[in-house]
C-alpha cells in the first residue's frame, strides 16, 4: 500500500491522506453503527456498574475506564486491520487455527488443574478468554477451506472432511463454556449453508444438531438445573438472575426510568454490566431503548448481508458471513435469556456488555468485514 | 478466485430472513414483558425495593383522677450497626462496648458480621444513646422508640397491667384499653439496594404517627398508695399471703383505689417479687401468672358473715323481718339433721335482730334465710348483681359459683344464709353491699372515666349502667342504720374511726377444704354511715395468727378512713373522742 501511495505522488494532496485509496468503497454506515453500538455501551457499562462499582472499589468509573481502554484499542485495531488485505488472513489460517486449539486444551488442563471451571488464559500481563479467539479462528478456517474446495461442495463427504477440524475444537470448547461452542458450531454451519449449493444436507444437519443439543441438555446435569430455573423461574433458586432481569425489564414501561434511573442494577441483578444489561437497558429506556437497540443490530446484520452479497470473491463473503453469524447469534441468543425465552447461558450482548476480550476481537473481526467492503467493485 | 455466486446471495438472504425473523419474535416477547406484565413485574420490583421503616407512635398514657401519671412513655433507643457503612470497625467496636457495657468480643462479633443490619441493643437510655450519637461513627445507626414506663414502679400493678414489645397491653387496664391507648404506627417508605441500604436522592414518603389517647381513671394516687401502704404494712404484720383492698364510690362505681398486695414491679414484671427456684419453664410461667392476678375480680372466695347483709336484704325486701325481732340463739341450730353451731359456742341466747347482726349471730341468719325462702332469697341475689359479672372494665373477670336454685336444700339455706357454700368475687361483693347501702341503685364498678386525645380535649366519656331500684329505699334505710350499730357497737368496733359514722361488717372465712385452719379475714366499711360516699373492702388472705375479721381488718379501714376521709374533704360530724377500743 505503501506503493501505492508512491504511485499517487502527483495526484491532489487531500487524497494522500485518504483513509481509503481512490476508487475504493468504504462501508461509512457500518462503520457508524458500529462507533455507535460501543459508545451506548460504553453508556450502558457506566450506568449499570457505576453504583456497585463505587460500593466495591471505591471508583464509580472502575469498569467504565477499563472497558473504555479496551474500545479504544479496539477500534485502532479495527481500523488499521480494515487497511489490511484480509487474503492476507488464508496464510494466518491453519498457524491461528493450531495456536487457539492448542490454548484451549491449555485451558482445559489449567483450568481443571485448579478444580473449577477456568475459561481465561494468562500470558504475561494479557489476561484473555481463548474462546473469544476460537470463534475467529473458526471462521477464519471454515470460510478458507470452503473456499478452496467450492467446486465440491456437493458432496457431503467434502462438507464433512471440512467441519472435522473445527468441530472437534468445538468439542473442548463445549466442555467448559457451552454457550460459546454453540455459537460456533452454528458458525460452521452457517458458513457451510452459504456456501454450498444445497439445502437437503443442511436439513440433515439442523435435525441432528437439535437431537444431539436436547441430548447433551438432558444427560449434563447443572444444565438441566437451568431448565429447570427456567421453567420454574419465580420459584427456583437459580432463576434469580432472570428473574431480577424480568421486573428490571417490567419496570420499564413505554420510554424507560431514564438514563442512570435504574434501580435493579444495585445489586439486585448480579454483575447487572455484564449478561444482563439489556434489562437495565429496558429499564432506564423502556421497550423504546430496547426495541431500537434490536432494531440497530438488525440494521448491522443488514449491512453485513449487503457487504456478502456484494463481496468481491466467495472467501470475502463467507468471512462476513461467519462475523454475521457470530454477532446474530450473540444478540439474539443473549435477548433470548433476558426475557426468559430460552435458558440461562452466559452470552454477552455484543458492543454493549462489559468484557475487554469479547470486546476487541468483536472490533477485530469488524476491521475484517471492513476489509472485505473496501475490495467491492462498485458497478458503473 | 470464486465469486459470489446468485445462490450464495440467496441463501444468505434465507439467513438474514431468519435471523429478522427470530428478532421480531423477542420483540414481540419484550413488547409482551414491558407492557402485557409490565404492571405484574414492576410492582414486584418495587415491593423488593422498598422497605417499610415503621415511626413508632407513643402509646398514649394513663392518668388518675387528678391527671397524675400512672403509666407514660420514656423515649428509648436502639443501637444497631450497618456493616457496608463502617468505616472505622476498631472505633466503633471501643466506643460502643464501652458506653454500652457490653463486652469487647460481643459488639466485634455484631460489627464485624457480614448482614445488611446487625442490632447492638436495645432500650438504650436516651442519654446513653445522645453520647454514642455525639461520636458520629460511620455506619452506627441510632433509633428512636418509646418504651412503657410506670413512674411509681408497683402502684396499682395488678390493675394497671403492663405492655410488651409491640406496646401492645398484655394485662389489666393496658389491655382492656389497648383500643384507646395505642396509638397509629407511621412509616417511612425509602427504597433500598439489594443490601438494604438506603438510597440518597429517592423520593421517601413518610406518613407521621398518630398518638394514643390518654386514658383518665377513677383511681386517686394519693389514696391508691396510702391504701398500698397499709396493705403491705398488713400483709407483713399479719404474715398473710395476700392482702386485697377496694376503696370506691358506692353511689357511682368509681373506684378510688384497687391494692392487691405484694403488688410487683410494672417496670419489670417478668421478675417475680417471691423468692423460689422453678424447675420448669411452666411453673415459673403459672407463678408469674399469679402474681399478675387481680384477686378482687379474678378470683372467688366464700364472703362469710359479710354476705349476712344481703340475706337481711331479702328478708326486708320480702317483708318478713324487723328489727326489734327477737331470735333464741342456744349456741347452735337444729337444720333438718343436722346441727350448725354459732360462732360463739355458749350462745347468744335471746337477741333481737339488732342485737343478732351486731353480734354477727349465725342462728338467727339461719331463721331469717328460713323466713326467706330459697326463691326470694335468689331474687335478691339477682337483683344485686351477684349471679353476674359486675361487668368492671378489667379482662378476666371471675363470677360467682352458686349452687342451682332447684337443687337448694334447706341446710343449704341455712348456711348460704351467712356466707358459706358459695362463692363471689370480693367485687361482686362491694358491688352488692354499695346497692344496699346506697339506697338500691346497683352501679357498675369501674375505672376509665374519659379519654383525652394527646391534645388533651376529651374525645370520650365512658359511660357506665346504672340499674336503680333494685331494692328499696326503705331496706336501703334499715340496712344503713343497722351496719352503723355493727360498728358503733358490735363486732365492727375496731373500724370506728374518731369523728366519723361509720357502717360496716366483719367476716371471717375459712378457706376450703375446712379445718385447714387458711381463713380469710374481712371488713366492709361504709362512711359517712348515713351518707355513703366512700366503701372499702378489706380482705387478709391467710393470716398467721389472729383471724379474725373484726379484730385484724376492721382496724386497716380504720387506719385507711381516717386517712382518706379529710383527704377527700368529708368533714366530722363530732368532736373525735378517744375510740372506745
Amino acid at each position: 500500500m505503501r506503493e501505492d501511495r508512491q504511485d499517487n505522488q502527483n495526484q491532489p494532496r487531500r487524497k494522500r491522506i485518504r483513509f481509503w485509496n481512490p476508487g475504493e468503497y468504504f462501508d461509512y454506515s457500518l462503520l457508524f453503527i458500529i462507533l455507535f453500538l460501543v459508545g451506548f455501551g460504553l453508556i450502558m457499562v457506566y450506568s449499570t456498574s457505576s453504583y456497585t462499582s463505587s460500593l466495591d472499589y471505591g471508583d464509580a468509573a472502575f469498569f467504565f475506564k477499563r472497558q473504555a481502554a479496551f474500545a479504544v484499542l479496539g477500534i485502532v485495531t479495527m481500523l488499521l486491520v480494515s487497511k489490511v488485505d484480509y487474503h492476507f488472513l488464508k496464510r494466518l489460517t491453519v498457524l491461528a487455527f493450531i495456536g487457539i486449539g492448542i490454548m484451549t486444551l491449555a485451558v482445559l488442563i489449567v483450568g481443571s488443574a485448579g478444580g473449577g471451571s477456568t475459561r481465561w488464559l494468562e500470558i504475561g500481563p494479557l489476561r484473555f478468554q481463548p474462546s473469544e479467539l476460537a470463534k475467529m479462528a473458526i471462521i477464519m478456517y471454515v470460510a478458507y477451506a470452503t473456499t478452496s474446495q467450492v467446486w465440491k461442495l456437493n458432496d457431503w463427504k467434502v462438507l464433512v472432511k471440512i467441519m472435522i477440524p473445527p468441530v472437534i475444537l468445538t468439542g473442548f470448547i463445549a466442555i467448559e463454556n457451552l454457550s460459546t461452542a454453540i455459537i460456533c458450531g452454528v458458525i460452521i454451519v452457517a458458513i457451510l449453508f452459504v456456501a454450498s449449493p444445497k439445502y437437503s444436507h443442511f436439513i440433515i444437519v439442523g435435525v441432528i444438531g437439535c437431537i444431539g443439543g436436547a441430548l447433551f441438555i438432558l444427560t449434563a446435569g447443572y444444565r438441566s438445573d437451568r431448565i429447570d430455573a427456567w421453567l420454574n423461574l419465580e420459584t427456583h433458586p437459580k432463576g434469580y438472575q432472570t428473574l431480577q432481569a424480568l421486573y428490571a425489564i417490567g419496570s420499564g414501561g413505554l420510554w424507560g426510568k431514564g438514563l442512570g434511573q435504574s434501580i435493579q442494577k444495585m445489586d439486585f441483578i448480579p454483575e447487572a454490566h455484564n449478561d444482563m444489561i439489556f434489562s437495565v437497558i429496558c429499564e432506564e429506556l423502556g421497550i423504546v431503548g430496547g426495541v431500537s437497540l434490536i432494531l440497530l443490530f438488525i440494521i448491522l446484520i443488514w449491512r453485513l448481508m449487503v457487504i456478502v452479497m456484494n463481496a468481491s470473491d466467495l472467501y470475502g463473503a463467507l468471512l462476513v458471513v461467519g462475523v454475521l453469524t457470530h454477532v446474530a447469534v450473540q444478540v439474539l441468543i443473549n435477548i433470548a435469556v433476558v426475557t426468559n425465552t430460552m435458558p440461562n447461558t452466559g452470552i454477552p450482548l455484543p458492543f454493549i456488555s462489559y468484557g475487554g476480550t469479547s470486546l476487541v476481537f468483536l472490533l477485530v473481526e469488524m476491521g475484517i468485514v471492513l476489509s472485505v467492503a473496501r475490495q467491492i467493485k462498485i458497478r458503473k | 478466485m470464486t465469486g459470489v455466486k446468485t445462490y450464495n446471495r440467496k441463501k444468505m438472504l434465507i439467513m438474514f430472513c431468519m435471523i429478522f425473523a427470530v428478532a421480531m419474535f423477542l420483540i414481540g416477547r419484550l413488547g409482551y414483558i414491558m407492557i402485557g406484565r409490565g404492571e405484574y413485574y414492576s410492582n414486584k420490583a418495587q415491593a423488593l425495593h422498598e422497605r417499610e421503616r415503621a415511626i413508632k407512635a407513643p402509646r398514649g398514657r394513663i392518668l388518675d383522677r387528678n391527671g397524675v401519671v400512672l403509666a407514660g412513655n420514656r423515649p428509648v433507643c436502639t443501637i444497631s450497626v450497618i456493616h457496608s457503612q463502617i468505616t472505622d470497625p476498631e472505633q466503633v467496636i471501643e466506643v460502643l462496648s464501652r458506653e454500652l457495657g457490653i463486652s469487647e468480643e460481643t459488639v466485634r462479633a455484631r460489627v464485624e458480621k457480614v448482614s445488611s443490619r446487625e442490632k447492638i441493643k436495645s432500650n438504650v437510655a436516651k442519654d446513653v444513646a445522645d453520647v454514642i450519637r455525639s461520636y458520629h461513627l460511620d455506619g452506627v445507626m441510632v433509633d428512636e422508640d418509646y418504651k412503657r414506663y410506670y413512674p411509681f414502679d408497683e402502684m396499682a400493678s395488678r390493675v394497671l397491667g403492663f405492655t410488651g414489645s409491640d406496646n401492645q397491653g398484655i394485662v389489666g387496664l393496658e389491655v382492656e384499653y389497648d383500643s384507646v391507648l395505642q396509638g397509629k404506627d407511621g412509616y417511612i417508605l425509602t427504597v433500598t439496594d439489594a443490601n438494604g441500604i438506603e438510597l440518597v436522592n429517592t423520593a421517601e414518603s413518610r406518613q407521621e404517627p398518630v398518638a394514643g389517647n390518654d386514658l383518665y381513671l377513677s383511681i386517686d394516687a394519693n389514696i391508691q398508695s396510702y391504701v398500698q401502704q397499709e396493705a403491705e404494712k398488713t400483709l407483713i404484720a399479719k404474715e398473710a399471703i395476700g392482702v386485697s383492698i377496694i376503696v370506691m364510690n358506692p353511689k357511682n362505681g368509681e373506684i378510688y383505689a384497687m391494692v392487691n398486695a405484694p403488688e410487683y414491679n410494672l417496670n419489670d414484671p417478668y421478675t417475680l417479687n417471691t423468692e423460689g427456684e422453678f424447675a420448669t419453664e411452666q411453673e415459673k410461667q403459672d407463678a408469674l401468672n399469679q402474681m399478675w392476678r387481680n384477686f378482687c375480680i379474678n378470683d372467688t372466695y366464700e364472703p362469710g358473715s359479710i354476705f349476712k347483709t344481703v340475706t337481711a336484704t331479702a328478708a326486708f325486701e320480702k317483708g318478713v323481718l324487723s328489727v326489734e325481732d327477737t331470735f333464741v340463739c342456744p349456741g347452735y341450730r337444729m337444720v333438718g339433721d343436722r346441727i350448725i353451731k354459732c360462732h360463739k359456742t355458749v350462745g347468744h341466747g335471746l337477741e333481737t335482730f339488732r342485737e343478732g347482726i351486731m353480734n354477727s349471730c349465725n342462728p338467727v341468719f339461719m331463721d331469717v334465710g328460713a323466713r326467706v325462702g330459697v326463691e326470694d332469697m335468689y331474687h335478691t341475689y339477682e337483683q344485686l348483681g351477684l349471679m353476674r359479672r359486675t361487668g368492671i372494665d378489667l379482662p378476666g373477670e371471675a363470677t360467682s359459683i352458686m349452687h342451682k336454685k332447684e337443687d337448694v336444700k334447706e341446710v343449704d339455706l341455712a348456711i348460704m344464709s351467712f356466707g358459706q357454700s358459695f362463692q363471689i368475687t370480693p367485687m361482686q361483693l362491694i358491688t352488692a353491699v354499695s346497692a344496699i347501702e346506697n339506697g338500691g341503685n346497683l352501679v357498675t364498678p369501674h375505672f376509665g372515666m374519659y379519654a383525652t386525645d394527646p391534645d388533651g380535649n376529651r374525645i370520650k366519656t365512658f359511660e357506665y349502667p346504672v340499674e336503680s331500684g333494685v331494692i328499696s329505699a326503705e331496706t336501703s334505710a334499715t340496712m344503713r342504720d343497722l351496719l352503723e350499730a355493727v360498728v358503733a357497737e358490735g363486732s365492727g368496733r375496731r373500724g370506728q374511726v374518731a369523728g366519723y359514722r361509720i357502717a360496716g361488717k366483719t367476716a371471717t372465712s375459712e378457706k376450703l377444704p375446712r379445718g385447714n385452719g387458711k381463713y380469710i379475714s374481712s371488713f366492709i366499711g361504709i362512711a359517712p354511715a348515713d351518707d355513703p360516699q366512700i366503701i372499702t373492702l378489706v380482705l387478709i388472705n391467710e393470716p398467721t395468727g389472729i383471724y379474725y375479721g373484726g379484730t385484724i381488718a376492721a382496724p386497716v379501714a380504720q387506719r385507711i378512713y381516717e386517712n382518706i376521709l379529710p383527704y377527700l374533704g368529708i368533714e366530722a360530724e363530732y368532736e373525735a373522742e378517744e375510740p372506745q377500743d
